[in-house]
């Protein structure tokens, strides 16, 4: 008989809720055996991997509650930091939390996983053979090529529960990751104690996005459930909020194509034969299957496509209303045929676009009207070249055209639209795209992710304890 | 009867950056039905309610328990294209919450 293993969950990119100590010491009324909090993902795009950069969500002053009741107690803790969750991004979060223990005077010992995928492990994979396919079959992908990983600038992957596993199993005061399998880090000390996989995976699932599978929704509260070999039962932690089966099936549909079907690293997650049922304090859950496969950890790459500049034009004329897409139209055909712009747009180097908000920016082509129909609409002209002086040139470019150039039945002649912005074409900087989306196979679940133990707040030395040969290795490259 | 005036939640969102998933949900038993037997909520009355071919519908999925239907496609617009108006695949639920749900996928009439 295995103890049950209790889970504190939340989500640590959000800001949690002014009431959320009461939360927290409700849950430990209950019983916490470890604290876990997801801060990665890939909901945004490829912006955040490609360009380094991350949304200021302060993750490290999102956890401070739970870090500090995670230390009283005693209890380990499991991040994931850094939302794209590349080393750039996990050390400007690591830095934080060095800030965070220091100021506090805590000094836990934590182990570190770093998710950044090496060029040199695909090319090598690819070298003995290994095909590497996309993870979806709707990506616009193919097989991994030896060109795909030089022309990518930042690899990461979702690294699933073992080298978290493997940290715990050492002892530390908590796990603290980059990218990562968000499902993974909830399952690890219930893996590591002997909970079947499918109960872990399906408790994960459940708790990945903190109070958010509870109603009303907030991801901004937490979430508790325990855990033994049979199910869960899952409880809200507020008032405010409480767990229904209603809610918890809803969840297990959000962000997922298929309601009941997920594939993860060493198997699928089967929830057809899933059941809920009401407890006192909160849900049942049961019947999760667990279908064994082998290995994969599915990575996320992103490549430069260029450089943006966008302007915006207001139109409230009725007139040219009436005629707005001709308009926006001749003005993108002005920009194709300039004789300084024809071979770039040939070539590729630049490409635009006009969104009517009013009448066709957010269904594009698949938007049935065809005419604006309120009092006024707004033009934004997007441009994407492979340089930013490019892109300004061009964006500028149209934006003259629309403001001066004529149109049948015009009488705004002194100018055709209002310029809310300056400069009129605004740099917006990078655009990525996603160059890799896909799954690599790996016989060894522990090959990928590479893990230290460090005490915090870390000294300026950056000194670290690798924890093995394989480790230090991948640290010297 | 339109989709939107027959459930209570519509709920669009990417499921991964290639695929889009509409979860709905119905207030109750009558118009759970009527959204059940629908010819909308079918892999052809989605794909028509979009004007995109049948393969890139993933499906349409069902649970009693809690009166909720999820539709799945391949997104036609994704964070890969330069110019992709909805990052989030937050706002892209409108051609089908707008249809009719006894619309007929084989003419495409949808009076």
């Amino acid at each position: 008989m295995t103890d049950p293993v209790r889970i504190l969950g939340f989500v640590n990119h959000i800001a949690p809720a002014p009431d959320i100590e009461e939360e927290i010491a409700q849950a430990f009324e209950w019983g916490v055996d470890v604290i876990v909090a997801q801060g990665t993902g890939s909901d945004w795009g490829p912006y955040w991997l490609g360009s380094g950069r991350q949304p200021a969500a302060n993750q490290a002053a999102n956890v401070e509650p739970y870090v500090r009741a995670a230390l009283e107690h005693g209890v380990p803790f499991i991040f994931s930091f850094g939302i794209a969750g590349s080393d750039r991004h996990l050390d400007t979060c690591l830095a934080a939390f060095d800030e965070l223990c220091r100021r506090n005077g805590w000094t836990p010992t934590l182990g570190v996983v770093r998710s950044e995928v090496d060029a040199q492990i695909l090319h090598q994979a690819l070298n003995d053979g290994t095909e590497i396919r996309p993870a979806s079959s709707y990506a616009p992908l193919t097989s991994l090529t030896h060109e795909d990983i030089d022309t990518t600038d930042r690899i990461v992957a979702l690294i699933g529960p073992e080298p978290v596993m493997d940290l715990l199993d050492q002892g530390v005061d908590g796990v603290i990751t980059g990218r990562a399998l968000d499902i993974g880090l909830f399952m690890a000390l219930p893996m590591l104690r002997g909970i079947p996989s499918a109960i872990a995976a399906h408790a994960g699932k459940m708790l990945e996005c903190g109070g958010l599978a509870l109603e009303p929704g907030d991801s901004g509260r937490s979430i508790w459930a325990s855990l033994d070999e049979d199910g869960f039962e899952i409880r809200s932690l507020t008032p405010a909020a409480r767990a229904s089966v209603r809610s918890l099936v809803s969840h297990t549909f959000y962000e997922r194509s298929h309601p009941t079907w997920e594939e993860n690293p060493g198997g699928a997650l089967d929830l057809s034969q899933a059941t809920y049922s009401e407890t006192e304090l909160g849900i049942r859950c049961e019947g999760a299957q667990w279908h064994q496969a082998p290995y994969t950890l599915l990575m996320e790459g992103a490549r430069r496509r260029g450089y943006r500049s966008v302007t915006l034009l207001g139109v409230r004329e009725p007139e040219l209303l009436a005629q707005a897409r001709a308009w926006t139209d001749a003005a993108e055909d002005a920009v194709r045929q300039a004789p300084r712009f024809a071979e770039a747009v040939a070539s590729g180097r630049l490409t635009l676009g006009t969104r009517i908000f009013g009448l066709d920016a957010v269904l594009g082509e698949l938007e049935p009207n065809t005419a604006v129909t309120g009092h006024e609409a707004g033009v934004l002209i997007d441009v994407v070249a492979d340089s930013q002086a490019l892109a300004d040139e061009a964006a500028y470019y149209a934006f003259i055209r629309m403001f001066i150039g004529p149109y049948p039945g015009r009488k705004t002649t002194a100018g055709n639209a209002a310029a809310p912005l300056m400069p009129i074409a605004i740099p917006a900087g990078e655009v990525f795209e996603f160059s890799m989306y896909h799954l690599l196979p790996l016989e060894d679940p522990l090959a990928v992710g590479i893990r230290t133990i460090e005490t915090f707040p870390r000294d300026t030395s950056g000194h670290s304890l690798a924890v093995d040969a394989t480790i230090e290795e991948g640290q010297s490259r | 009867m339109r989709l939107y005036d027959c459930a209570d939640i519509i709920r669009s969102k990417n499921a991964g950056p290639f695929t889009l998933t509409i979860d709905l949900f119905f207030g109750d038993d009558a118009r759970y039905d009527l959204a059940r037997r629908s010819a909308l909520l079918t892999p052809a009355g989605v794909a028509r309610a979009y004007g995109v071919s049948e393969d890139r519908v993933v499906g349409v999925f069902w649970d009693d328990r809690i009166r909720a239907a999820k539709v799945s496609l391949a997104r036609w617009s994704t964070c890969n294209d330069a110019l992709c108006p909805d990052l989030f695949g937050a706002h892209l639920h409108t051609p089908l919450a707008s249809s009719d749900l006894d619309a007929d996928p084989q003419n495409g009439d949808t009076a």
